[in-house]
């Protein structure tokens, strides 16, 4: 298993938002899928999914429906608003401006 | 959007809990199954997930913050316990809510007044354009405009808009089947409901011409009296009723909104006026009130020019009448509320204002007591970590609790204001006064409450939270260690309880004392002895002079006949209160002056005992005879300072008058001088001449009868004797309010009687809540000092020296504030003395008692606690420490 990483401040949002734009995915289902993506190099901290997804919710960014899952269970599954697919472009646009200034000066300094 | 998602969460809030929790619970599943898979046991596997996951509880709060109704759910929670608080020590919440309660419902109940009086529209059309036009004398600013005067007015109106009149006057209603009785009823220019804006709830208006002779035989009635005498019943429309004994038809029923005691609504009913040649023609008999509505593009500057042009062109044209008449107009809102909107209520507001702020004081002091005692706590919170916001939260919540409470009680404490003075305004055809508790009232009492509750409840907080928290905790919570601050903060408020307790008291006391001094200032006349009551005889059975003389005859025949009656009277006025009847009179012998400047007098016009009646002297000449009838000469009587004015030191008796009028003066001769007498009027008379002359000269229709009972019979027990005897004469006459004459004048000086027991009720208030104030002080302070007393009894001292020592305290306080206090309460006086110039206000000895009462009272309040000085055991109260 590779080191483990915590997230950045600020950007389990965005994370979480992208991973949505893929297609509705329930709270295990999103920690699971940050883990897998990551290669379980990212170490995401279950105590702020939770309040995170709700604080989307409350924006408009995501909602939520109650569904059977495949294996016969009822789960809460959380799916990408179009404020929120305008939400990712407006955030991955500023990290990727973010992230270019940064190596810029790291490389340059 | 985000709104209505709060929302659903909130209300669905169980729901919403429950459905985080599973999610959580099936995340710690997946987890722990996943570990499973990794080999570890179950058990282990269920555990590692949860230390994985972290602190269910305070993620699920963190959770919850995200809804955005963390703030709202706390404050429930803080309500809850605020309200677990309050009912813990019921004692305490009692009283601050009854304290806020009573000083908020003092003051919602005068606000109530002001609502229903100043801040209710009138039930107008377009109220802003409408306004009553008067004509000012010298002797009269709101005078009426005669008939022919008002016909002018509706002629030369031009574009200015239109013109309505009416006049009020008792008249005696029948029907078959009811007992007659004496009805207030205006009579009317066709055009004044369509002027006023007013619908008809049954029927329909005036038509146009009905106030020309032979159409005008129709009646609107109102509302107040359609459902007291004709039970309400529309088949009254088109029936047949005897107004002054001739038949009338009733065509329409007035809504009940016009029932307002301000303007109109005390009418009974209406009829239209009868424009005969000779009435339309009146210019002398000035008595037609006046209502304009000015055109849309007619300003109210514009109006006013208008109207007194008119009055300056009668005054032109009619100088005889009119020299000294100007006209003016007055918005009719403003005319609703009257005169006692500049001054009365202001200061009954101001005055419910102190009541207010001693019930203020009281709760601050109250919720300051309680939260000095809770000290400990807050220094254990505060050094805990709790920030001031969640020291303050509790207490705010607290305060909340209480003003709704308050708030409550005092709408109920305003809604028994309007209960009595409704009842106490209620005249003998049912009208009265009524302050309606509205939502703007109800409103008031809320909005008033909470901010006393948030201002009064939160200052003590504050101390609270300037507490040093080492040193209360050092001092484990006894007494009030470093409260010198808010020891003084409390003296400072019982010294103010006093002095605005001092304040109400003394304005009570004053005002009591001076309409007391009004009621007893009958010099000159008795009423003790007198029954008086007012007869209108109808002009269809009476119409000839001939036939009123005779009843007259008639009814002093059989009055004085009466077992128990020592003199009987028929006469204009009774000497209680001013005469309306006013006349110009012509002096013989002296200058005849300007035409239209001649002297006026107030006339009253009596039947020979009527001087003997109230107890009225003679000093010169004679009184009137039965001899002066119809067919003698004129003669009259005058009063004391009528005859020095006119006549100097000269005898009077002998000397002639004549009423002012075109043509050869009536001379009659001066046969008499009375006494002089005053009234119980509290409006000053701006008629200062009398004038009497005989009722057999000038038979009236309208007229008092009034009897004097012999020593020692009570006036009440003779009223039914004498209305039989006027009913044996004619079975349909009413007689309206026959009772002994003093309580007739109680009963018309009602709303001087009212202003008297709510500034009585305001003192009483204020005195009980001070007096609860400065006890309660006391009472903690006996508490707190405990230890310190006990010490000084263990060291030698004796009871009656910490007695001394407790009440010294209070009393200086008490006194420090009644003496400020009655700086206040000369200040009121003023206020009283110019807003009611018949009432003397400016009584010392009534100062001193009232002090006397406030300090003597207060002495009580103190000893009562401070008794408990005998009970300490030395002993005890030391191993206690």
């Amino acid at each position: 298993m590779a080191e483990k990483s915590e997230l950045l401040p600020g950007t389990l949002d965005m994370l979480i938002l992208r991973v949505l734009s893929r297609g509705e995915l329930h709270g295990w289902g999103i920690t699971n899928r940050l883990e897998q993506l990551s290669q379980s190099a990212l170490q995401v901290d279950e105590g702020s999914l939770y309040p995170a997804l709700y604080r989307m919710e409350d924006k408009g960014w995501i909602e939520a429906e109650w569904r059977v899952t495949e294996n016969n269970r009822r789960a809460k599954y959380y799916s990408l608003t179009r404020a929120g697919r305008k939400q990712l472009e407006k955030e991955q646009e500023l990290w990727e401006r973010m992230s270019a200034i940064i190596t810029t000066v790291m490389q340059t300094a | 959007m985000t709104f209505f998602r709060r929302l659903r969460h909130l209300f669905n809030r169980r729901r919403s809990e429950a459905e985080m929790a599973e999610e959580m619970r099936q995340h710690l599943e997946h987890r722990a199954s996943e570990f499973v898979g990794d080999g570890l046991p179950p058990d282990e596997a269920r555990y590692a997930a949860q230390r994985r996951f972290g602190n269910l509880a305070s993620i699920q709060e963190q959770a919850r913050e995200a809804h955005g109704w963390g703030w709202l759910e706390r404050f429930l929670k803080d309500l809850q316990f605020a309200a677990r608080q309050l009912l813990r020590s019921p004692g305490f919440s009692l009283l601050a809510i009854v304290t806020l309660g009573l000083g908020i419902g003092a003051n919602t109940s005068m606000f109530s007044l002001v609502n229903g009086i100043m801040l209710k529209p009138l039930p107008y059309a377009d109220l802003d354009r409408l306004s009553a036009v008067y004509r000012a004398t010298p002797q009269k600013s709101d005078g009426g405009l005669a008939p022919a005067d008002f016909l002018a007015l509706q002629k030369a109106r031009g574009s200015y808009g239109d013109f309505a009149a009416y006049r009020m006057g008792r008249v005696s209603l029948s029907d078959p089947g009811q007992a007659a009785q004496i009805a207030f009823a205006a009579q009317t220019s066709a055009n004044l409901f369509s002027l006023l804006g007013v619908p008809m709830h049954l029927g329909r208006a005036f038509l146009p011409g009905e106030d020309t002779p032979g159409r005008h035989r129709v009646v609107i009635l109102s509302q107040r009296i359609w459902l007291n005498r004709y039970g309400g019943s529309p088949a009254v429309i088109g029936r047949k009723i005897r107004v002054d004994g001739e038949p009338h038809e009733v065509i329409g029923v007035l809504p009940p909104s016009f029932n307002d005691w301000r303007h109109l609504g005390n009418f009974d009913f209406f009829r239209p006026f009868a424009f005969t040649p000779e009435f339309a023609a009146e210019r002398r008999q000035a008595d037609l009130s006046v209502v304009a509505r000015r055109d849309p593009s007619i300003g109210p500057a514009q109006a006013a020019a208008f109207i007194a042009e008119q009055g300056a062109r009668a005054a032109r044209e009619f100088p005889e009448i009119n020299a000294e008449a100007s006209w003016r107009t007055v918005s009719l809102q403003q005319e609703a509320v009257g005169s006692s909107g500049d001054m009365v209520l202001p200061m009954l507001v101001g005055l419910s204002a102190f009541v207010l702020l001693i019930a203020c004081s009281n709760l601050a002091n109250l919720l300051l007591a309680r939260t000095m005692a809770r000290s400990r706590e807050f220094a254990v919170r505060g050094a805990l970590g709790a920030s001031r916001l969640q020291l303050l939260r509790p207490l705010a919540a607290e305060a909340l609790l209480l003003s709704l409470a308050g708030g409550t009680l005092a709408i109920f404490v305003a809604g028994w204001f309007r209960d009595w003075a409704a009842i106490r305004s209620t005249g003998d055809n049912g009208e009265q006064v009524y302050f309606a508790v509205d939502w703007l009232v109800m409103g008031w009492a809320f909005l008033a409450s909470l901010v006393t509750a948030l201002a009064f409840g939160l200052a003590p907080a504050l101390f609270a939270l300037r507490l040093d928290l080492n040193h209360t905790l050092k001092s484990g919570g006894r007494g009030a260690p470093g409260g010198r601050g808010h020891q003084r903060f409390r003296q400072i408020l019982i010294v103010g309880q006093f002095a605005l307790a001092m304040v109400l008291l003394a304005g009570a006391a004053l005002f009591i004392r001076g309409l007391h001094d009004l009621h007893h200032r009958r010099s000159g006349w008795e009423s003790a002895q007198a029954v008086t009551g007012a007869i209108v005889l109808p002009a269809g059975t009476y119409g000839e002079t001939e036939k009123i003389a005779a009843f007259h005859r008639l009814a002093l025949e059989r009055l004085a006949a009466l077992p128990g009656i020592e003199a009987a009277a028929l006469a204009s006025a009774a000497p209680s209160f001013h005469w309306t009847d006013v006349r110009k009179f012509l002096v013989e012998g002296l200058d005849r002056p300007e035409p239209g400047r001649e002297p006026a007098a107030m006339v009253n016009t009596i039947s020979p005992r009527y001087l003997d009646v109230f107890g009225l002297r003679v000093i010169a000449g004679r009184g009137f005879l039965d001899r002066d009838d119809r067919n003698a000469p004129r003669v009259y009587l005058v009063s004391q300072s009528t005859a020095r004015a006119f006549f100097g030191a000269a005898d009077p008796v002998g000397r002639r008058l004549a009423v002012a009028r075109d043509g050869a003066p009536a001379w009659g001769e001066i046969v008499g001088v009375v006494a002089d007498f005053e009234n119980v009027d509290p409006d000053p008379n701006k008629v200062v001449h009398r004038v009497y002359q005989p009722l057999a000269q000038e038979p009236r229709r309208q007229f008092e009868l009034a009897v004097r009972v012999g020593r020692g019979v009570s006036p009440a027990t003779v009223v039914d004797a004498v209305r039989s005897a006027i009913t044996d004469l004619d079975p349909d006459l009413p007689i309206r309010r026959l009772q002994p004459l003093d309580q007739s004048i109680a009963r018309t000086l009602y709303q001087l009687g009212v202003l008297r027991d709510m500034l009585g009720a305001f003192g009483v208030l204020g005195l009980a809540l001070a007096s609860l104030g400065i006890y309660g002080v006391i009472a903690r302070t006996m508490a707190q000092r405990t230890g310190e007393f006990a010490i000084r009894l263990a060291i030698g001292a004796r009871v009656s020296d910490i007695t001394r020592l407790v009440l010294g305290s209070g009393v200086r306080l008490a006194l420090t504030g009644s003496a400020l206090g009655i700086i206040g309460a000369i200040g009121v006086s003023r206020v009283l003395a110019s807003a009611f110039p018949g009432v003397r206000a400016d009584n010392l000895s009534v100062l001193a008692a009232t002090a006397t009462l406030l300090v003597a009272v207060a002495l009580l309040a103190c000893w009562l606690p401070a008794r408990r000085a005998g009970k300490i055991n030395a002993i005890d109260a030391l191993r206690a420490e």
